[in-house]
């Protein structure tokens, strides 16, 4: 059975559409990379699925439910952003006892062995916390609630290259001994790719593509030579992006056919495959162009 | 995670790395090898990634599966690898090679003699 179903999910904050027409579905036990530029909806597509906001329109089942206002998936799904209303006079300590009193599959003592690991005063505040500590913490309480459907908002900003490191080691073997259903929301695909197996790519409130990251990698191909003999290349397929430079060469991201690194052989062109994180970017970009055609205009 | 450097599937990287120790003979016919969590853990990579790349090796008949107790290295796995690698990876980077050549307008016997002198080199440093 699914963890999560929605089927043409849509929700507004006035005249502003941040998800429409979304229809996807999650399987159990699988970690998925919820990838997209700023402002695409993912924050809000993890708070409809939590049951923090309810949607203007379509359907949304979270473990068969519908979450707004469910116990069930009170319990059993955790969902960690910075924007966590977190008890301000509280010591962090009593933060995790709360968290342990709630979720079944709390884990106390791995709790306050990442707290040590990362050096947080158990009697500090949250307020009190800098950017990156206060990641840190919800990431610790995310981990540590080992919530079948365990949600990470942008969990690591502000933490630093080491620390991010070790938190995604951290979830990796947590995960590895208490498998569960994993969301990672990030706009950095390459910090995560190597932990997940799906990635959602999302891109103004809707889905652009849901497949397994290794399928993503294979997805593309990118051609790169002579211009002539690119863009006959290219013609034949699917241009996901194309730029030049040099006197007279192409780079040219095509959708891979069959056949296709054979036939640019033949015709003096280089292939190379394309990194995931680059075509979640070209694929986002839409029509506008890329950075450079701003500086062209000139 | 160094491999996150190429542009290879992990999953490729994976497999072909577990062949390079097969022909190191670090693992015997009918050997267990490492499972797709023990992998991921070592490498840090999502289990799936881990599993599809003994898939490979399985369907390559370089490892056999035995239901519930894991994957285990083949009758014959090393001549296999050794085969398949001339084949394919062997031949690529002599095409690769090939190609350079050309560009620099170097000729099959300059190409052959540095051969030569690399493999001199290279036995010159292990004694």
């Amino acid at each position: 059975m699914n963890v999560i179903e929605c089927n043409e999910l849509a929700k507004s904050f006035g005249k502003v559409a941040a998800l429409s027409n979304l229809s996807l579905a999650i399987e159990p036990e699988k970690i998925t990379g919820i990838i997209g530029p700023n402002g695409a909806g993912k924050t809000t597509f993890l708070k409809i699925i939590s049951g923090f906001l309810a949607p203007s329109a379509g359907e949304i089942k979270v473990f068969a439910e519908n979450p707004f206002n469910s116990l069930l998936v009170s319990v059993n799904a955790i969902n960690l952003d910075d924007s966590m209303p977190l008890p301000a006079a509280m010591p962090l300590a009593d933060i995790l006892d709360a968290a342990g009193a709630f979720y079944p599959g709390w884990d106390g003592g791995l709790a306050k062995r990442l707290l040590a690991y990362f050096e947080i005063n158990p009697m500090a505040t949250y307020p009190a916390l800098s950017r990156g500590k206060k990641s840190t913490f919800t990431s610790i309480l995310g981990i540590a609630a080992r919530c079948p459907l365990t949600m990470f908002d942008e969990p690591t900003t502000g933490m630093d290259a080491a620390v991010r490191k070790d938190f995604y080691r951290a979830l990796l073997k947590d995960y590895l001994q208490h498998p569960r259903t994993i969301l990672l929301s990030s706009h950095l695909l390459n910090e995560i790719q190597d932990i997940l197996e799906d990635v959602l790519l999302i891109n103004a409130g809707t889905k652009v593509l849901h497949q397994p990251i290794a399928e993503l990698k294979e997805y593309a191909v990118g051609l790169r030579g002579r211009a002539a003999e690119v863009s006959r290349l290219a013609a034949a397929s699917q241009v996901i992006r194309k730029e030049s430079f040099g006197k007279d060469s192409i780079y040219a991201v095509v959708v891979r056919s069959e056949g296709i690194r054979e036939r640019a052989a033949a015709a003096g062109v280089e292939t190379a495959p394309v990194p995931a994180a680059d075509l979640c970017v070209y694929l986002t970009a839409g029509n506008k162009g890329g950075i450079d055609d701003v500086f062209s205009q000139n | 995670m160094f491999f996150s450097d190429s542009l290879k599937p992990i999953y490729l990287q994976i497999a072909e790395w577990l062949e390079t120790e097969i022909l190191a003979g670090n693992f015997a016919v009918d050997e267990k090898v490492y499972s797709q969590y023990q992998l991921a853990q070592m490498y840090n990579i999502n289990p799936a990634t881990a599993a599809r790349g003994l898939n490979i090796l399985a369907e390559e008949g370089i490892l056999y599966k035995k239901r519930g107790l894991g994957m285990f290295v083949a009758p014959g796995a090393m001549e296999l690898v050794r085969k398949r690698r001339r084949q394919d990876i062997l031949r690529q980077l002599v095409v690769e090679l090939v190609g350079e050549a050309d560009r620099l307008g170097v000729t099959d016997a300059e190409l052959a003699g540095l051969i030569a002198a690399i493999r001199r080199e290279k036995e010159e440093g292990q004694e």
